[in-house]
């Protein structure tokens, strides 16, 4: 009986360090925390197209369709990095919805961004206050979501995307 | 006479209910003050690192603020206000943890402890004879 | 040339230890006294050579070494560059290092304990010494040198040029670190069964002088915290701050514990326990720290491999000791002499409280990790959870300290019981009304009767012993008591300066004036200072107390030109009972926006504190 007592420390002192040695090996990294909205369904919200203001589409019509959803800025970097590789997304993906979300804006900003960058997206759309970004947990440009056919946030990414994000992290949610 | 007296309690209602009125709003700026101070110091400011959003000059830390502000006037509760902020930015938001199955072993088992080791105590105390 | 001399200080140390530890083992021989001393006083002798190669590295800006090359700048002031030193992940491991030899060495002067028992302990430390050793050659060499030839280093974050943070790693690690030969000492003595009454006097000098220090470390980084960080708090249940109070209430327990064995009560399994403990959670500490697990405000440079290399670090020294603790746990036959209430159940309820607050601190710190790890969800363990469980669980602890200095041994009888219960009802009426003036707030009552029971106790039992002795033996009768009116003005002082804080923001032209109740502030100008690292732009403010003025000052914003980083820099008024703290914000059409706090009792923290290290100083000198 004794003897239990005095094993308890020391497994809790081996139980601590296997928690800890999966957290570092699985890679996960501190100033990104996993997605709130991950396997739920993509919120309903309006989207305004950032081309015409008198265009307004449901994010309920996206579905059935598989859809990367990208939050950018003209006034964010790290965007300006990762623009060209959704070019590339759209060749090799053609099956793919992309739509771009213009966050906090002001005015033609957004429209002269993408017509220095290029517009890959399939659809535009413009959050000037920020409220597309509430409803999806957005706290940091650039973030990408991911949506399956069935309208459910399988992924979301923190940060620019690069070739290799996509293909680890995001092509195995394609297929 | 008549009149003027009449016209005067009508001057001091007038004055008294401005008064009251004045008093509500400045009570209740007040009192939403204090709410959004409340409710803003235990919520994390996710651009931060490990700030409070009541502290942090973040812009993510005003754009909250002002929505904690904005959900209090229009007479949300304290727990309705968290509880829309954490199903968008998960429960990492509240420097609280949540009161949840997954979370009842960390809020329990401090007390437990301590509940055990006080009757273990009393227990070793009972052996022992009082001189 | 300096950055060699200072790798083969660092290897020429480790395998001075190397031989210290491998010698043990032919310690038969008739040489091998000669030969262990020698190994170890070089092994202290090349580990200051490399340290201090560092350093003056650092002094001379010798920019081919790439951590003074990533951490320091021309520009940065002597000091600085002196204390950037330890500034840095390599250089504090350095520092680590230094200080664990040195308490190698120190020791080895000890002539209380038996030799066998001394050399083992020596053993053990050379032992550890050579794990954290290896941890810094392979992983966090200070000693690497730039492929490229720089002119400039990149410089260093401006918030830690700060004297305050430039000598709280020193005193944190002397603490933290001296818990190693705590733990050395415990594994000396359980392995050879020598827990006698003279290895208890010497691990509880040693204990006390390592809580010591480790309070004076915390303390300086709760200072240095309210006056830099601008929001006018100390204590924020940050992790790197919960990851320092662990060892140091293990600690306290430790010391506690220790004191009860004076007595003929032995607790010999349960101080070794928490001996291996405080050295435990040390290292636990570092790692969380530095593997970059957790986001805290004051982060290291962070690297997983690193993070993982310390991880084993912690499984193979903890793992060990903790199976040596079950196979040869000592056993104590004499039963504990527990009444209600004499001293030994008064420190046992210490032990209970503090251990279980330890205990609470660890679980929130690591829970996140574990959720994570289980259900891919973050969440965040913060001041509102730390603040319902360790406070509430201390309640009792603080109550049972205020009488328990005057407590017997033996009975269950407080001599002069009618003094007490006289207190007791003067102390509650002050209390009550002391709330209803302050509008009452439940954990403000709380705070204040305990606070200003356990000092009216302390000062009480102190006069008493003083009219039954004169000042004989003064410090010896009353060093606990003394101790526990520290941590009463602490107590006191947390309970004002958190619940009755206040904070207002205000806009302010210059030459204007803002008034609130009997003071008054003004702003009288506004200048810019240009020192060698920084510009400086600062507001000079009046303060008033009934139109005569008290004092002037300054909060000001800064841009650092090598980092380029700008930060507000608050002004603080001092007085006994309260700070004004004032820290300026941004600038619209000539308006200043300020914020001014107004902490109540603040002072008394510090005050507080200083009283408890004295009583340790005494309780570490005195025979």
């Amino acid at each position: 009986m004794k003897k239990i007592f005095l094993s308890v420390p020391l497994i809790i002192v081996i139980l601590i360090t296997i928690f800890c040695l999966v957290f570092l090996l699985q890679n996960r990294d501190p100033t990104k925390p996993p997605s709130a909205l991950l396997n739920k369904n993509l919120p309903d919200f309006d989207i305004i197209n950032l081309f015409d203001n008198t265009n307004i589409i449901s994010s309920k019509n996206f579905k059935g369709n598989i859809m990367l959803i990208n939050f950018f800025a003209s006034w964010c970097s790290p965007c300006k990095i990762e623009h060209p590789l959704f070019f590339e997304i759209k060749k090799n993906y053609p099956s793919i919805i992309l739509i771009g979300i213009d966050y906090k804006d002001k005015g033609e900003e957004g429209i002269n961004y993408l017509k220095t960058m290029g517009n890959p997206y399939d659809y535009v759309g413009v959050d000037n206050k920020g409220s597309i970004g509430l409803e999806l947990g957005v706290f940091g440009l650039p973030e990408t979501f991911i949506v399956n056919s069935k309208g459910i946030i399988v992924h979301k990414h923190l940060g620019p995307i690069t070739k290799k994000i996509i293909t680890n992290e995001i092509i195995p949610f394609i297929q | 006479m008549k009149l003027y007296l009449l016209s005067n309690k009508l001057v001091l209602v007038i004055f008294y209910l401005s008064i009251l009125l004045f008093s509500t709003i400045a009570l209740s700026n007040e009192v939403i003050d204090y709410k959004v101070k409340k409710i803003t110091s235990g919520l994390r400011c996710m651009t931060c690192k490990n700030q409070t959003i009541y502290d942090s000059d973040a812009d993510f830390s005003k754009d909250i603020r002002k929505i904690v502000r904005q959900k209090l006037v229009n007479n949300h509760t304290e727990k309705e206000i968290i509880n829309f902020l954490v199903e968008r930015y998960g429960e990492y938001i509240a420097f609280t943890p949540q009161l949840n199955r997954r979370n009842i072993f960390l809020w329990i088992f401090p007390f437990l402890i301590f509940a055990l080791s006080f009757v273990f105590f009393i227990i070793h105390l009972k052996k022992n004879p009082t001189k | 040339m300096i950055s060699l001399i200072g790798f083969i200080g660092l290897i020429m140390s480790f395998f001075c230890n190397v031989v210290v530890v491998t010698s043990y083992y032919f310690r038969i021989n008739k040489r091998f006294n000669q030969i262990f001393y020698l190994a170890l006083y070089c092994g202290l002798f090349f580990i200051c050579l490399s340290f201090f190669s560092l350093m003056f590295a650092y002094l001379s800006s010798d920019f081919s070494n790439f951590n003074v090359f990533q951490n320091s700048h021309s520009s940065k002031p002597l000091l600085y560059k002196i204390t950037g030193t330890w500034g840095n992940h390599e250089g504090s491991m350095l520092l680590w290092l230094l200080i664990m030899n040195i308490y190698n060495i120190v020791f080895s002067f000890n002539t209380t304990l038996e030799d066998i028992l001394k050399k083992l302990t020596i053993f053990f430390q050379s032992s550890l010494y050579l794990c954290f050793s290896l941890f810094v050659i392979l992983t966090s060499n200070p000693f690497l040198v730039n492929s490229i030839e720089v002119n400039e280093g990149l410089g260093l974050n401006p918030i830690l040029q700060d004297p305050a943070l430039a000598i709280h790693p020193p005193f944190l690690y002397i603490g933290y670190v001296g818990f190693s030969l705590i733990l050395s000492l415990a594994l000396a003595g359980t392995i050879s069964d020598k827990l006698d009454n003279l290895w208890i006097k010497v691990i509880k000098r040693w204990t006390m002088f390592c809580w010591l220090m480790l309070t004076g470390g915390i303390a300086l980084g709760s200072y240095w915290a309210y006056y830099e960080l601008g929001w006018g708090g100390w204590w924020f249940w940050d992790p790197v701050e919960n990851v320092s109070l662990m060892p140091w209430i293990a600690g306290l327990a430790l010391v506690h514990s220790l004191m009860i064995t004076q007595q003929e009560q032995l607790l010999k399994r349960w101080i070794v326990f928490l001996s291996i403990l405080c050295f435990s959670l040390s290292i636990l500490g570092t790692f969380l720290v530095r593997s970059g697990i957790l986001t805290s405000v004051h982060s290291f440079a962070t690297d997983a491999s690193r993070g993982i290399f310390i991880l084993i670090l912690f499984l193979t020294i903890t793992g060990f000791s903790f199976i040596v603790f079950i196979l040869k746990a000592p056993h104590s036959n004499k039963k504990l002499n527990l009444l209600f209430i004499n001293k030994t159940s008064a420190l046992i309820i210490n032990n209970i409280v503090m251990l279980i607050a330890c205990i609470t601190l660890l679980l929130g710190t690591i829970y996140p990790i574990i959720v994570e790890v289980l259900t891919n969800k973050r969440i965040s363990v913060g001041a509102p959870y730390y603040n319902s469980t360790v406070i509430p669980i201390l309640l009792p602890g603080f109550l049972i300290m205020s009488i328990a200095p005057m407590l017997s041994w033996q009975s269950n009888k407080l001599v002069k019981l009618k003094n007490y219960i006289y207190l007791l009802i003067v102390t509650g009426i002050s209390t009550v009304l002391i709330a209803y003036l302050t509008k009452f707030n439940i954990w403000a009552f709380i705070g204040t009767i305990l606070s200003l029971w356990i000092i009216a106790t302390s000062l009480l039992s102190i006069l008493h012993n003083c009219l039954k002795n004169k000042f004989n033996k003064f410090f010896i009768y009353n060093n606990a008591l003394i101790a526990h009116l520290g941590v009463g003005f602490v107590i006191l002082g947390i309970t004002f300066s958190s619940i009755f804080q206040t904070k207002n923001n205000f806009e302010i032209e210059t030459g204007e004036t803002i008034n609130a109740g009997e003071y008054s502030l003004r702003l009288n100008n506004l200048q810019m200072l240009e020192k060698n690292n920084f510009q400086e732009l600062q507001g000079v403010f009046l303060l008033y107390k009934k139109d005569k003025l008290l004092t002037s000052i300054k909060s000001s914003k800064r841009y650092y030109y090598v980092s380029k980083i700008i930060t507000t820099e608050a002004g603080i008024y001092h007085d006994w009972l309260k700070d004004f703290y004032l820290v300026l914000s941004d600038e619209k059409n000539n308006k200043w926006s300020i914020t001014i706090y107004h902490n109540p009792l603040v002072s008394f923290i510090w005050i507080g504190v200083i009283i408890m290290i004295f009583s340790g100083m005494v309780g570490v000198l005195k025979r």
